[in-house]
């Protein structure tokens, strides 16, 4: 049966919303008071699976699931093998350099070699700052990565942005962006070359149904 | 203080060999009937070698020092290997060659941190044809193999390395190694997003999507304003589609095109089924220019070959039921009655050893723990051992079946 990877957390709503246009309906994952991470469209004609974002991918292209949806950030930070289909324009945000904004920088290049950066996008922040010629100390941190400067143990950060609020809330300010990201849909390389579960029709469907588009959250 | 093996290392116990013994057997089989002969090439080669082809990222190689030849490298597959021999050590042989191979191979793992280093592959290499004929038996040969094993349901996914190639010839030269990576990539969204002018982009789109149904790929890939040689690889593209009729599933994909310029014509990979996973069974292509890289005097040579991934086909074969699932049990055991026994205990283990020389094998064991008679039963029954033969210090001996 037709697999789809769905993504917890920020970019669910949309995701569901999306699939659910085109005929696929997972919204019992939005029920609160659901704890199944494996269910059926009640058409039968696929499943769904709620895993990590980080995740989504990894099921992807190990083809257990045959598409999925899940946000560029990952999908630059991890690399995975697997085929970028449809950009949804959905869940944008950026990825960028902050650092607290007493600090005397105004832009990554002005970091001082050597410094030390706090990320939870460790390749992204590392191919970042190797493009810039400057050899840092990436700190992996797995959330609220605003404290590394803040605390000292960092000079910057590289994290997602969206509003920007927390990265004001917490004194920091941006430098510059690596890139911007949107949520992607992406497809089993070999499912897809294969046509596997008539998947080119549901591709199909959902790009009619997404045209890429910024789209601010307020 | 635990030995364990290195991360990526595995052990093959008995059952694990007796299951891969017999696939390797069944494709050894059909690798004999079309021709082709074995060859053994070195594990360990010079990293120069394993990597002039282009499609070998010396990363990828685990790599060894040595103070004499200096770097060295476990093999990450065989083509390098017996391209170097045949060009060199077998250049007064016949054409074409047809060679097997059956050898484990070493990878350095990237994304997946603890993923396998060593592997097995089974394979051919029909050097010195190029062409139609080369390009089916080779194809057919793949299908007899799979038959052989007892895999019915698969995909070829065939493309034609050389045609794509050209394809991307309108492609400015600066942008083309990116339109060429995001296809090779599948990554439709970064095609989207290159600066190219809308009449190639949607070039670009059009060759990203031109696979499904041959027939179907054939004309619209006719419909392009094709030079002579575009037309004739079309053409013997149509031929050989005609050929692999028979074959259970045959996608015919034009987007499948490698990163590196190694293969020169048609390139394939075998897929099983959904239910078995998708898995990649195996690979091959042909690559005319490979050859005369490793030439003294640089003579071209055409060849065309694949591989099993025999620890893919391992696992399908183990879901569709079809391997042994029990090591062979002794068809013996027999036993001395006491010490005195124990000579004429040997000289009839090896008379049964050497009886019947016409059966593949009778196994024969000899008993050694001197265990009570009742002990040595319960314990020949537990291990599937068809036969006692109890033999006293006379050296008569006392049949005994546990069937």
């Amino acid at each position: 049966m037709l697999t789809v990877a769905l993504p917890k957390g920020a970019l669910l709503k949309d995701s569901i919303h999306l699939l659910k246009s085109v005929g696929l309906d997972f919204s019992a994952f939005l029920d609160s008071s659901n704890r199944q991470l494996q269910i059926s469209d009640p058409s039968g004609t696929a499943q769904g699976l709620l895993v990590r974002a980080q995740d989504v991918p990894v099921y992807v292209e190990y083809g257990q699931a045959q598409l999925g949806i899940v946000g560029f950030d990952v999908l630059q930070e991890k690399k995975p093998n697997i085929a970028q289909v449809i950009d949804l324009g959905f869940g944008h945000c950026r990825m960028s350099v902050a650092v607290p904004s007493q600090s005397p920088y105004r832009s990554a290049i002005e970091l001082p070699p050597n410094c030390r950066v706090a990320s939870k996008f460790i390749h992204c922040a590392h191919d970042f700052f190797c493009q810039l010629d400057i050899p840092v100390e990436i700190i992996p941190l797995y959330g609220s990565v605003e404290l590394g400067p803040i605390t000292g143990m960092s000079e910057a950060i590289v994290d997602l942005v969206s509003t920007g609020r927390t990265l004001k809330e917490n004194g920091l300010i941006e430098l510059d962006c690596l890139y911007q990201s949107t949520a992607r849909l992406i497809a089993h390389p070999l499912s897809y070359r294969l046509n596997q579960y008539h998947l080119q029709h549901w591709l199909d469907e959902i790009g009619k149904r997404s045209q890429p588009q910024v789209t601010h959250s307020p | 203080m635990m030995y364990q093996p290195p991360a990526g290392a595995r052990d093959l116990l008995p059952l694990d060999v007796a299951q891969k013994c017999w696939i390797e057997q069944h494709l050894q089989q059909v690798f004999q009937r079309w021709g082709y002969h074995r060859i053994i090439t070195p594990t360990l080669e010079r990293l120069d070698t394993l990597v002039a082809g282009g499609a070998v990222e010396p990363q990828t190689v685990i790599q060894v020092w040595d103070a004499e030849e200096g770097v060295l490298g476990l093999r990450p597959e065989l083509t390098a290997s017996i391209a170097r021999t045949a060009v060199t050590r077998m250049e007064g042989a016949t054409h074409p060659q047809r060679l097997y191979y059956n050898a484990n191979i070493f990878r350095q793992q990237q994304a997946h941190v603890s993923g396998q280093h060593e592997f097995y592959q089974a394979g051919v290499e029909l050097l010195g044809s190029g062409g139609l004929l080369a390009d089916a038996e080779i194809l057919l040969l793949l299908a007899d193999c799979l038959s052989a094993v007892g895999v019915q349901h698969w995909h070829v996914i065939l493309g034609e390395a050389d045609l794509t190639r050209s394809l991307l010839n309108p492609f400015p030269e600066a942008i083309r190694s990116d339109v060429r990576r995001a296809i090779a990539q599948l990554d439709r969204v970064g095609l989207a997003n290159l600066s190219l002018s809308p009449e190639l982009k949607d070039h670009a789109l059009f060759l990203l999507d031109l696979r499904g149904e041959p027939a179907q790929v054939l004309q619209k890939v006719s419909q392009l304003p094709l030079d002579p040689p575009q037309h004739e690889a079309v053409t013997n593209l149509k031929s050989l589609v005609e050929i692999l009729a028979p074959l259970p599933s045959l996608t015919l994909d034009l987007s499948l095109i490698q990163t590196f310029d190694y293969y020169t014509g048609v390139v394939f990979e075998i897929i099983s089924d959904a239910e078995s996973g998708q898995r990649i069974l195996g690979q091959g292509g042909r690559y005319d220019q490979l050859l005369g890289l490793y030439h003294p005097q640089g003579k071209m040579m055409p060849g065309i070959g694949f591989s099993f991934n025999v620890e893919h086909l391992h696992q399908v074969l183990l879901g569709l039921g079809q391997l042994p699932t029990q090591t062979p049990a002794s068809h013996w055991l027999v036993v001395p009655e006491s010490e005195a026994a124990i000579a004429a205990t040997f000289r009839h283990a090896q008379h049964l050893r050497s009886q019947n020389a016409q059966l593949p094998l009778t196994r024969v064991e000899v008993e050694l723990s001197q265990k009570p008679p009742a002990e040595i039963r319960t314990i020949a029954r537990q291990q599937r051992i068809a036969q006692i033969a109890w033999v006293n210090a006379q050296g008569s001996v006392t049949i005994e079946s546990l069937a």
